[in-house]
């Protein structure tokens, strides 16, 4: 399940390193130190306000940390050109909008924007890749269709698809099940493994369902007010104790019946401190 | 066709991608528009004070002119006067909908950015304030581009916080372009002598353009048309947000500000010469898009070529409009001004665009 990568390209390490983002005296996020193992998929879990999109963007150089610095191969991502960073790892920001106008092939078609040759003209293999998104996101069917005619999950894949034609090692993603019907979720979360699995990429993705992210995840990273708490693999993250003191809810563990994984079962709410 | 994936390792058949409707219909749309604007084009050379039909105007354009005056009316006074308009059409058009992918608004135009109000004020201002000698065509065409540019630069800074924003943007141009709107009027009201030779520049018009401010506008398109065009590329990935545009590897700051200057430069050039007509350039780009789609290497182009086709038509209404007309120092007989007439017509059409965008 690891390893291997997206067409023979190095394996993209991802590290935070002392990150501290957030003005003056208040920090978003407070002395993170992480980092990713190529070929894994790493859930990022947390309650509202804890910093999981603030992480997110800074391992992305959406955002600048004030402190310390994320790290791409080795290398500081700020310091890299950042055409060259999206050659490495592509982003799924939360709720992003396009023009309405624009279809699906048009929209996929941007992901070739770091690869572009001086005047744009797309080339074989931008064609390629465009249509490997597309099929693999099922989206092939609707590349002439405008973005405002789709449905919510239709939408969904068809940001993942322009994500994926960036032909990246690493694939970073936002909550990409908001806003998304039970069927749709695990249609996103089942593409996501099968990325990870059939083509090697390191997934780093935001959830809000603890659940799906155990389920999904060989790794879950709990951070709570700038804080990474907890790190390892789900069922040695997902404990009562860390439900209680992280998202104020008891509940009961138990063994999903289909994987394994850890299932929580939160009955009461009792509040933090 | 058969591609072969280097991770799968296996032949996958792949089918091409099927065209979007837009996509299918660019290159007829923009082979029909352009015949038209051909078509309006020979009309709108042959009207004016003297009225010439188009056979005659052909036969004057290839140098077959029966009547001698006809081939010096048309050569000489509206060849130029088609020209400009066309071309400041397209710079308007052009300005509109790099415009409305960098404000991320559909309602956005040049009149909303200050560029053509601050145009408009600084050759106004050269009118009543500089030495007499100095306010001669050219002169003026340039006070007009430093004002508009000078106008963009304090909308840039004034919505400056940290980092610039689509929508503060917007609202920043339509404050300065208020103002500036305002000062304008200041000075017209303490200084009426010139409200004759200023109220051109105010309403827009193409009347009595030649050969002299054709060399102005031209060069200046030959360097700003090109930048627009090649523009959409970098404005594909900003009309996509800043976290996506940055994620495709964009700097959207510096790509917002070099389209937003570029914008500029095509407003001002046109604002130079025509004056401040309005509703082209929000007109052009909003049937562009209903035509073709937002994707901007298809919508730019045809944005520059409809409102071409736009202003040219309505220039032939308003010349066919003729009206004994205040212009310079002595009344004279004139087509109406055509920034009057796309104002007259584009404020309903503006209205509809709202009703469209509430629903």
């Amino acid at each position: 399940m690891s390893g291997k990568s997206w067409d023979g390209a190095k394996p993209a390490a991802l590290q935070a390193a002392g990150v501290r983002v957030g003005y003056g005296e208040h920090a978003v996020l407070d002395g993170l130190e992480f980092d990713i193992t190529p070929g894994t998929v790493t859930a990022v879990i947390g309650p509202n306000g804890s910093g999981k999109s603030t992480l997110l963007k800074t391992l992305t150089r959406l955002l600048r940390p004030a402190t310390g610095a994320v790290f791409l191969n080795g290398a500081a991502i700020t310091s890299l050109p950042t055409a060259a960073v999206a050659r490495q790892l592509a982003v799924l920001p939360q709720g992003p909008t396009a023009p309405g106008g624009l279809t699906v092939g048009e929209l996929v078609e941007q992901g070739r924007y770091p690869h572009a040759g001086p005047l744009r003209m797309l080339r074989m293999q931008d064609h390629e890749a465009i249509r490997t998104a597309l099929g693999l996101t099922d989206m092939t069917a609707y590349a002439a269709r405008p973005l405002d005619g789709l449905s919510g999950g239709e939408r969904q894949r068809a940001w993942i698809a322009l994500a994926l034609a960036q032909d990246t090692p690493m694939l970073l993603l936002d909550e990409p099940t908001t806003f998304l019907d039970i069927g749709h979720q695990l249609e996103v979360l089942d593409l996501i493994r099968r990325l990870n699995r059939e083509r090697g990429l390191t997934i780093v993705l935001v959830l809000h369902d603890l659940n799906q992210a155990a389920r999904y995840a060989e790794r879950l990273v709990a951070l709570d007010r700038g804080r990474i708490v907890a790190d390892g693999a789900p069922r040695d993250v997902l404990t009562t104790v860390l439900l209680a003191e992280v998202f104020g809810v008891r509940a009961h563990i138990l063994a999903d019946p289909e994987s394994g994984s850890p299932l929580c079962l939160p009955y009461a709410f009792v509040g933090r401190d | 066709m058969i591609a072969r994936t280097a991770a799968a390792g296996r032949p996958v058949a792949v089918t091409p991608l099927s065209h979007s409707a837009g996509a299918q219909r660019f290159p007829a749309l923009l082979a029909g528009i352009g015949a038209l604007v051909v078509a309006l084009s020979a009309l709108h050379i042959g009207l004016g004070t003297v009225r010439i039909a188009p056979g005659d105007v052909a036969a004057a354009l290839l140098e077959r002119a029966a009547d001698p005056v006809h081939r010096q009316i048309v050569w000489e006074l509206r060849l130029p006067r088609t020209l400009i308009a066309l071309v400041a059409g397209a710079m308007l058009g052009l300005a509109g909908a790099l415009l409305q992918t960098i404000t991320r608004n559909p309602l956005a135009s040049p009149a909303l950015t200050g560029v053509s109000a601050g145009g408009v004020l600084a050759v106004v201002a050269w009118l009543s304030f500089a030495p007499v000698g100095l306010a001669m065509g050219w002169v003026l065409q340039l006070m007009a581009l430093a004002g508009g540019l000078v106008a963009i630069t304090l909308v840039y800074a004034v919505s400056w916080q940290g980092g610039s924003d689509p929508t503060r943007l917007a609202l920043s141009g339509i404050l300065v372009g208020a103002i500036c709107s305002a000062i304008t009027l200041l000075i017209l009201v303490l200084d009426t002598q010139r409200l004759g030779s200023v109220l051109r520049w105010i309403i827009g018009s193409v009347n009595g353009r030649v050969w002299v401010h054709w060399t102005i506008l031209w060069p200046w398109a030959l360097v700003a048309l090109p930048l627009g065009l090649l523009s959409a590329g970098a404005a594909n990935a900003l009309g996509l947000g800043d976290a996506t545009a940055t994620g495709l590897g964009q700097h959207p700051e510096r790509a917002r500000a070099t389209l937003l200057f570029v914008a500029a430069l095509l407003t001002a050039g046109a604002v130079a010469v025509v004056g401040a007509i309005g509703f082209i350039g929000l007109i052009g780009p909003h049937l562009a898009r209903r035509l073709v789609g937002d994707d901007a290497r298809r919508a730019f182009p045809l944005s520059a070529v409809v409102a071409a086709a736009i202003l040219v038509a309505a220039d032939v209404v308003a010349q066919a409009l003729t009206l004994e007309f205040p212009f310079g120092d002595a009344t004279r007989r004139a087509g109406l001004p055509v920034g009057a007439l796309t104002a007259l017509l584009g404020a309903p059409f503006f209205l509809y665009l709202m009703l469209r965008e509430e629903r």
